[in-house]
């Protein structure tokens, strides 16, 4: 609401009579931006929680872990409150959560879960095989790095995730992961593959914001019952799920796999419109901002830190940011196809991907994936080490990495350790 | 079962599985972790078993089972019975967690660990299941294991899960009569059955049936039922047989039979001794002595 809409104390009655009514009006003209919605004030991890309740996912197993807990929490309460009709097991350990996620979804049901860090890291042997069992379960993960210990908002544990075969969304707002935990069960289900929505920790897990909440009609107008394809638990049909695969029919497995994951960008682009039409927000693979022919350097990034990166490059008409939203599969396409569209020029413009996640490699996680998605043509791309175990990357921090000078080949850059 | 499971000759589980199938009948969905049975019954695209069979990871066989019960009792199919049909190594060790967290929340569950002692699929390699005295591959010859197996039925009866039992193909009217009574109860049930190995035992494959049979009889093995708390032994000898008369028929106590060892067989004698004088205390009867019962 606008400031000058606030009644003080020097304003007349007049005054503040009409501006109780402009008050009023504005809260109208607000509510009535997405019809079949509610506003509410809601932390990260309890939009996820509400995501997964309009989805009308009916299996939930689950294991506490800062700072994804709360989302389990909320969850639970909603369940004993009557509000969500699904069953919710207490299990042992994050392997045992993914491990009956796994036997709930091949029993049929739509199972949601979350967890964290070591929690990831743990169920890591399951994540696998969820995947390659081609089993559409949607799970958040607020993530956090591994050792030194620290609860704090890092990427490395979901990017370490990369090669199990799930596909990956990184939101940047609660509003996102609602929005992106319904649109994931609809491309899970289409291509029977896994998704992993993916929140900053604290930063976004842990703070309120506005959010829409759709109205669940609205919900259930755009997302069906998960299909039955035949393929699961069947006491009618029996069959074995899982058994010993021999080298001369293995490779026809992940065939028909690589032809599905190859099907998920433009799937996610697909969805995403769908979305638009049902809800009236529009998302795809990624989101560009400020790109242009005149464009000198884009930075490329991950969730909540494209959000302080819009307020800085307001005072930088010439950067622009690249924020990717399907980290996995990459989004090749989309950006070569926007790049091509705003006349980027590798000559002209720099890329300067923004890691906050460290693999053990020289390059992070972005970078490298950057590097092959545009692999052949000549752009110049500069990483960054950022926020690390949670540091606070503040406007400062980013004007920071703005400004600094690039030299003309590719740098590793720790923004905080110069 | 469908013909053309390929179990070794004389092994426990070809001969325990048709029996558990038949009992079960058709809406039965098994959860098999890496053990023998999962390459006995099948490698892809066959299924031996008339049910369906869920090959699962390890450590998981317990957990999976709950997520296909949920889900199995969200969609009103309640009367279908799950269960997991796992060996020694992934119920002893890599997956007690698991078999733990189920049993604590008495999962609707049937359990059954055909216990052959070690892991035998892989090889012969000691498993915490792997008997006082016994050769395997990690324990290799000269040497032999010299740390005392898990007490299995100790640890799931302080789960206080409605039932508990052992039971073995040498006396297979009880263990007819526990798959039946297990079927028909509700809650975590666990049979843990003695596997007889040729391969790993070093038996000769004609004789599983009467070394299992030495088992039960010298109290090596002995068979009882834990039944909301309350013990029931089912079988009690009617003349005490020295364990000895069991270990010399497997190769793989060959090394107790050598070089001054037989202090060994003493202790396994001793072990079996004490075991069956508590087991006793805990049926209620009052003895401080080895005791023929008549």
């Amino acid at each position: 609401m606008p400031d000058q809409m606030t009644p003080v104390l020097s304003d007349s009655k007049e005054k503040i009579q009409q501006k109780e009514s402009d008050i009023k009006m504005h809260a109208e003209r607000e509510q009535s931006k997405y019809p079949n919605h509610e506003q509410q004030i809601l932390k990260g991890n309890f939009a996820a929680a509400e995501g997964s309740k309009l989805s009308r996912a009916g299996f939930i197993p689950a294991y506490p872990i800062t700072p994804q807990t709360t989302i389990i929490e909320a969850i639970a309460a909603k369940i004993h409150r009557g509000e969500m009709d699904a069953t919710f097991i207490n299990m042992d350990s994050e392997h045992a959560v993914f491990a009956a996620a796994m036997g709930g979804a091949m029993a049929g049901e739509r199972v949601f879960t979350a967890t964290s860090g070591q929690g990831l890291f743990y169920a890591h042997e399951v994540l696998h095989a969820i995947a390659h069992f081609r089993l559409p379960i949607v799970m958040c993960n607020v993530g956090r790095p591994s050792i030194p210990w620290n609860i704090w908002s890092d990427q490395s544990d979901s990017i370490a995730q990369r090669d199990t075969g799930w596909v990956q969304y990184y939101g940047e707002s609660g509003q996102e992961v609602l929005d992106t935990i319904i649109q994931s069960y609809l491309l899970a289900e289409e291509l029977d593959v896994p998704v992993m929505v993916v929140l900053d920790a604290f930063y976004q897990s842990h703070t309120s914001e506005n959010v829409w909440v759709p109205s669940q009609d609205l919900v259930d107008k755009f997302l069906p019952p998960r299909p039955e394809k035949g393929n699961g638990i069947d006491l009618a049909h029996p069959k074995s799920l899982g058994g010993m695969v021999s080298p001369e029919f293995y490779e026809d497995f992940n065939y028909s796999y690589w032809k599905d994951i190859n099907k998920v960008e433009d799937l996610t682009n697909e969805i995403g419109q769908k979305f638009k039409s049902t809800f009236d927000r529009e998302y795809g693979a990624i989101e560009a901002i400020n790109i242009h022919p005149g464009t000198k350097k884009i930075l490329v990034t991950l969730a909540t830190i494209t959000t302080t990166a819009r307020g800085v490059i307001k005072h930088h008409p010439d950067v622009g940011i690249l924020k990717i939203r399907l980290f996995k599969p990459f989004p090749k396409k989309s950006i070569l196809n926007h790049f091509e569209a705003k006349q980027i020029d590798p000559l002209k413009c720099k890329l300067l991907t923004v890691d906050r996640n460290f693999l053990g490699d020289n390059e992070g996680a972005l970078m490298q994936e950057m590097r092959r998605a545009l692999y052949g043509h000549k752009y110049q791309i500069h990483g960054v080490y950022a926020g690390l175990g949670g540091k606070d990357m503040p406007p400062d921090t980013i004007e920071k990495i703005i400004v600094r000078e690039l030299k003309d080949t590719d740098e590793i850059i720790w923004i905080d350790n110069e | 079962m469908h013909s053309g499971a390929v179990g070794c000759r004389g092994c426990g589980w070809s001969m325990i599985a048709r029996h558990i199938s038949s009992i079960l009948g058709e809406d039965t969905v098994y959860i098999v972790p890496a053990c023998c049975f999962s390459i006995i019954v099948g490698q892809y695209p066959m299924n031996a078993m008339k049910g369906n069979v869920v090959h699962t990871l390890f450590a998981a066989a317990a957990s999976t089972a709950t997520g296909i019960r949920a889900a199995l009792d969200r969609q009103g199919k309640e009367h279908a019975t799950v269960v997991v049909l796992a060996g020694d190594g992934s119920t002893f060790d890599i997956g007690l967690a698991s078999v733990s967290g189920a049993a604590a929340r008495n999962e609707n569950i049937l359990y059954i660990c055909n216990n052959n002692g070690a892991y035998m699929n892989t090889g012969i390699q000691s498993s915490t299941a792997t008997p006082y005295g016994a050769s395997t591959t990690t324990d290799p010859i000269p040497d032999y294991k010299k740390t005392w197996p898990k007490d299995l039925m100790g640890i799931m009866t302080s789960h206080h899960i409605p039932y508990v039992a052992t039971a073995s193909p040498a006396y297979m009217e009880d263990f007819r009569n526990k798959i039946k009574k297990a079927k028909d109860m509700q809650g975590f049930r666990m049979i843990m059955v003695d596997g007889p190995c040729p391969a790993g035992h070093k038996t000769d494959p004609s004789k599983s049936i009467s070394v299992s049979r030495l088992a039960v009889d010298t109290n090596l093995f002995p068979l009882y039922e834990v039944e909301n708390q309350r013990y029931t032994i089912n079988v009690k000898p009617n003349q005490k047989i020295p364990v000895e008369k069991c270990l010399e028929l497997q190769g793989r106590f060959g090394q107790l039979f050598k070089n001054g060892n037989s202090a060994e067989i003493q202790k396994i004698q001793d072990h079996a001794d004490e075991g069956w004088i508590e087991l006793l205390k805990k049926e209620g009867i009052e003895t401080e002595e080895y005791r023929i019962l008549e």
